[in-house]
């Protein structure tokens, strides 16, 4: 007999690798989520845009419009026009009533009264209210600028402050909220590109009763795994990687500068990215061979994994949300990554340390968990379900 | 050669094995003949390993598989219980994957995997995807797996069910072939014919234990009976579980 020349966790690997390219479903689901999500995204930031930057004109009731022409006539240079079509349903109109007293109390320098009626809480017609509420401050100022210069005063004397705002939210940090969203589809791709293949080369393995013979050959059912492991990680790098390209490249086709907001990643950046999701894939793939080799069947381990992967929403979407800032979570498998990318994407000055520190950590955990699975393997307990 | 000494092994309240202990020797064809639940998959798993044994020891030319797997599994072609191909994998790559976890890669195995691909006279479904095979075709496969580093002990669980008349010669001659070469073999089986065709010594085992042991004419003079089947039902005490 030859002497073996190669580790036995390449020769799994290869076997693993080839076997599930050529099994469709594995790859399809690979690329569909990498493809389907940012395009998802993209869809989604289209109609926000177009909501945001909506330069038509808002269509609201108007009364008692013949008391006053010039007012009608300053709104209507504002885009704010009388409605003549009814309301679409489930929305609420927006009715604005100039007072009958409006022409004496103008003349006789009385605060006219004008009433705006819509729901304030309406999140689709907030940007129309506030659109009427500054076209009539507008207006209202530019009276009173009248009034005093009439009775000889320099109108800035009620102004006794001017503010000027200088903003300092880069382009990139305004986009921040908008991008952390995309962010989670770039972290959860690594766990969905590489589930099935998970899947199919444990649980599977145990379905189709080949794992018996697999584990009675001689390798150590550590080395197994590990070949198993890598295999699988490729193909969540696989997705990791195309949603990390895609998700700029559909980027640069939305308008995002309409709303104030650059994303300009570049290739280094992207070589990083990828870099910093290899081992969160190795993670990913780990924690999902754990469960789908308890399992029985492939049906058992697509359940167990469903429930696997609230894990990741819900540690990135937690943090997203409670806002926490501890520098732990720097550290950390996931939120490590998360952080990064979110310093990446922001444009600040990403904390290197960190960065690595988090990057080992998750390889540690992700080989200490494939070392458990071995273990666990060896166990005639496990392998038969006794 | 194959020793298996006072094997024990006990699943809750269940014994599986007790006290079991034969011999499978060099040149041989050792037949492992016992009605269904007898212990027989258990046995040979402990042989290779797969599951521990309470007590005693079963060692493949004196090594324990349960303290060195690795060294022990080397020396042991193994067809078990339940094979199972991948289905997106040809034939060749199948037995090719076993090949290289034998250690034997490039050159080496590909002329290990094309031998035994010919000994199985299965050049003609070589290189084709498993989906579709019938069953005689998988164990064909399954039988390449186990052959294809020559291995110096045959492990098989039940190597026949399931197989049509071809096969089934196919399987003896091969069976027969390799004993000729030196290897210990070592099979399991509920169906009688096949054992007395086959074996050079029968191990009758039944609720894990050795009901008797010798070669087919030995058996029949024990029992003073003249065929195989008559003897094996009076050894057990019943006819249950056995196919004739």
């Amino acid at each position: 007999m030859s002497k073996s020349v190669r580790s036995p966790v390449g020769i799994v690997w290869r076997k693993e690798l080839k076997d599930a390219i050529r099994d469709k479903r594995s790859v399809m689901a690979a690329m569909s989520y990498a493809f389907f999500g940012p395009l998802l995204m993209a869809v989604a930031f289209y109609v926000m845009i177009s909501q945001l930057t909506d330069p038509s004109d808002v269509e609201i009731d108007i009364k008692g419009a013949e008391h006053a022409p010039a007012l009608i006539d300053y709104l209507q240079q504002q885009g704010i026009i009388e409605r003549e079509k009814d309301w679409p349903a489930g929305q609420q109109p927006i009715e604005l009533v100039i007072g009958e007293t409006w022409a004496d109390d103008i003349a006789t320098a009385q605060p006219a009264p004008v009433t705006l009626t819509a729901d304030f809480s309406a999140t689709k017609q907030r940007s129309d209210i506030r659109r009427i509420e500054k076209a009539i401050e507008g207006y209202s100022s530019k009276l009173s600028f009248i009034r005093l210069q009439m009775r000889g005063l320099d109108p800035r004397v009620v102004q006794p402050i001017d503010l000027v705002k200088h903003d300092t939210a880069t382009k990139g940090s305004r986009s921040a909220i908008l991008m952390g969203s995309v962010l989670i589809f770039i972290l959860l791709s690594v766990f969905f590109s590489g589930m099935n293949v998970a899947i199919d080369i444990s649980a599977g393995e145990r379905e189709r009763n080949s794992l018996e013979l697999l584990l009675s050959q001689p390798l150590s059912s550590h080395q197994l795994v590990l070949g198993k492991a890598f295999a699988a990680s490729c193909f969540a790098m696989f997705g990791g990687v195309l949603s990390v390209v895609l998700i700029p490249l559909i980027f640069r086709f939305l308008p995002l500068h309409e709303i104030g907001i650059s994303v300009a990643i570049e290739w280094p950046m992207m070589l990083l990215m990828v870099l910093m999701l290899a081992p969160l894939a190795l993670f990913a793939t780990a924690l999902q061979l754990f469960v789908s080799f308890r399992a029985k069947s492939f049906k058992e381990a697509q359940t167990y994994i469903s429930f696997l992967l609230m894990l990741p929403m819900l540690a990135v979407f937690g943090v997203e949300f409670a806002r926490l800032k501890n520098p732990v979570l720097y550290y950390l498998p996931l939120t490590g990554q998360h952080q990064a990318l979110l310093d990446i994407i922001k444009g600040e000055a990403l904390q290197w340390l960190p960065l690595l520190v988090s990057g080992v950590v998750t390889a540690i955990v992700s080989l200490l968990i494939i070392r458990f699975i071995g273990r666990m393997l060896a166990s005639e307990k496990v392998v038969f379900g006794l | 050669m194959i020793q298996v000494t006072e094997l024990r092994k006990q699943f809750g309240k269940v014994t599986a094995l007790d006290g079991l202990t034969f011999t499978a020797p060099e040149g041989q064809i050792t037949g492992l003949l016992g009605p269904n639940g007898a212990g027989k998959t258990t046995c040979l798993r402990t042989i290779y390993g797969l599951l521990k044994a309470d007590s005693g020891q079963a060692l493949i030319d004196g090594i324990d598989a349960s303290k060195q797997p690795l060294e022990a599994r080397r020396n042991i072609g193994i067809f078990p219980d339940k094979f199972g191909l991948y289905e997106r994998l040809t034939a060749r790559e199948q037995v090719a994957y076993f090949a290289a976890l034998h250690g034997l890669e490039k050159e080496a195995g590909q002329a290990a995997v094309q031998e035994a691909l010919e000994r199985l006279d299965m050049l003609a479904i070589a290189d084709r995807k498993a989906t579709g095979f019938s069953q005689g075709q998988r164990m064909k496969v399954a039988l390449a797996q186990a052959i294809v580093h020559r291995p110096k002990h045959l492990i098989l669980d039940e190597p026949s069910r399931g197989l049509d008349v071809m096969s089934t010669r196919i399987l003896r001659d091969l069976l027969r072939e390799l004993r000729s070469q030196g290897t210990s073999i070592l099979f399991s089986s509920h169906v009688m014919q096949e054992v007395a065709a086959l074996c050079d010594q029968v191990v009758v085992v039944a609720k894990g234990k050795v009901a008797a042991q010798g070669t087919t004419e030995e058996l029949c003079q024990l029992t003073g009976e003249s065929a195989l089947e008559e003897a094996f039902v009076k050894i057990i005490g019943t006819d249950e579980g056995i196919a004739a």
